[in-house]
């Protein structure tokens, strides 16, 4: 794959130090998706992804460069795709999974910011991976305080635009947000110098439902009493979703949900029957952290559901492709982003009941309600979903972790107990 | 003896996918992982293959045009309990 460092060297990535990453995921990827049994087959086009994940699409981004386009990275669910797409733009995720990335990040922010944060902005300052250098604005927004400041150190170093997000769901902060989304599209209009035209923003409605649909397919093959793939595998075809060209991510993923509906049918499970069935909800999980993931499931249990943005506030509710004017669009566009529940609001009542349903629909045995380090938000809302899951009589576990490896033996412990527990 | 893995590495990823598929036609056994660093320094996509396979892969290779820059045997280490994440 001599083609890759001749791109990443073009980027200007640090090679040397971007090879201690290389380094390391094969064997990761071997111990946590190459070790499963009886993966589904269409899994194989999520391996070839992850195989080559700084390789594949960074070059079709750069190759959309070539031909004139722009690049938006993204780093949040409540950034609307739409827009850019409707200016023939592409959007890329952005966020940080890896510990790899962390101590970049503490070079410039406190030790106790959010490993998430860390590892975005140690990602581009340290140079080590090519979306964040491939991206030729970064589009952030206002869903906590560590991720504000952050805006500002990266925005020394590359363009950013950050939209304000309300942080209560009264009708004016919905409008409010469908303004904010008119400023972005202005934004991305003098940016691209395209014009976002209602038929351009219909189609890329049209295009990101399409995305959100194909993963609510399998959510939904998730719900089955035969577990059809395990909760690794779908996880990181989440993950995938916010890198992947949406059109081939959607295809792709409606060709695995075939097979998967076909082994719901057969009665084909990915763990024996009888298995304890896990939801986790709190922060996100983004690429590559797999290690809860992993953890639960050769523990004993299977993870079914994810309420994260690496779950089911990226794909559920549709926008409303019924505007017919810009204006009417992006209304629809606030009211579908609005209705995301997200720690960052208050009060956000709507979450704790997205939770205790998704629970029945998914028809779990148990909760971990996971946290990353230092994100206050979500750490201090766990009050009120531990609370709400006691008074439901759903076992639920509190977890907070970072990247590291260091608390997995600990981790690995707690959910064995919490599993055992879940059996007795 | 440790067990020994077989992968195909080739010199991008449209070649690996080109004759995945074509084994996959053909009923041949053959997964989709990131190279291994022993095998090379490169990143990117190579396919773990049996080894009694082998010759019929390189024959297959041969007839459909499909490039491979070598067979690499590493020992078979896949372990989910290690802990060792990216």
């Amino acid at each position: 794959m001599a083609d890759n460092r001749k791109m990443w060297e073009e980027l200007g990535m640090n090679l040397e130090l971007h090879d201690q990453l290389c380094e390391v995921l094969p064997q990761a990827v071997g111990d946590v998706f190459l070790s499963q049994e009886n993966r589904p087959d269409g899994m194989d086009y999520y391996d070839m992804v992850v195989a080559d994940i700084h390789g594949i699409r960074p070059s079709e981004l750069i190759a959309h460069q070539e031909k004139g386009g722009k690049v938006f990275g993204t780093f949040c669910v409540y950034v609307p795709d739409e827009i850019i797409f409707a200016a023939d733009a592409i959007a890329t995720g952005l966020c940080g999974g890896s510990q790899f990335w962390v101590p970049g990040g503490e070079k410039v922010l406190p030790t106790n910011t959010c490993p998430l944060i860390k590892a975005s902005v140690g990602a581009r300052l340290d140079r080590t991976c090519p979306f964040f250098r491939i991206a030729d604005m970064y589009i952030g927004e206002t869903t906590c305080d560590g991720k504000k400041k952050a805006w500002e150190i990266l925005s020394e170093d590359v363009p950013v635009h950050v939209m304000d997000l309300p942080q209560m769901k009264r009708a004016k902060d919905v409008k409010a947000w469908a303004e904010e989304i008119v400023t972005l599209k202005e934004v991305v209009e003098e940016f691209t110098g395209n014009k976002v035209t209602a038929e351009k923003l219909a189609e890329s409605i049209k295009l990101i439902n399409n995305k959100r649909k194909a993963l609510a397919r399998l959510y939904e093959c998730r719900k089955s009493e035969n577990v059809p793939i395990s909760g690794t595998d779908a996880l990181v075809i989440s993950q995938i979703a916010f890198y992947d060209d949406p059109a081939r991510f959607a295809q792709m993923t409606n060709k695995l949900c075939d097979e998967l509906e076909q082994r719901v049918k057969d009665g084909v499970s990915v763990v024996p029957a009888g298995t304890k069935r896990i939801m986790l909800t709190g922060t996100p999980l983004a690429i590559p952290n797999w290690k809860l993931h992993n953890i639960v499931e050769t523990s004993g249990a299977v993870v079914v559901c994810e309420e994260m943005c690496t779950g089911t506030r990226y794909f559920e509710r549709y926008v409303d492709e019924s505007g017919e004017t810009v204006e009417e669009q992006i209304d629809a566009l606030a009211e579908r982003y609005m209705g995301i529940n997200c720690a960052c609001f208050t009060p956000n009542h709507a979450r704790i009941d997205d939770i205790l349903r998704l629970a029945k629909e998914y028809k779990v045995d148990g909760i971990i309600d996971v946290n990353l380090k230092f994100c206050n938000l979500y750490d201090t809302e766990g009050y009120f979903v531990e609370r709400a899951l006691n008074e439901a009589g759903i076992p639920v576990l509190g977890i907070e972790t970072d990247y590291t490896d260091s608390d997995a033996q600990q981790l690995r412990t707690r959910v064995s107990a919490f599993v055992e527990m879940l059996n007795n | 003896m440790p067990d020994i893995q077989h992968y195909v590495l080739f010199p991008n990823h449209d070649n690996a996918m080109r004759l995945y598929r074509e084994l996959k036609k053909l009923g041949v056994r053959a997964a989709i992982a990131p190279t291994p660093r022993s095998a090379s320094k490169c990143c990117g996509v190579s396919l773990m293959v049996e080894k009694e396979d082998l010759e019929k892969i390189q024959d297959i290779a041969d007839q459909k045009d499909i490039e491979i820059l070598k067979i690499a045997e590493v020992e078979k280490d896949f372990n989910p309990h290690r802990d060792r994440y990216c």
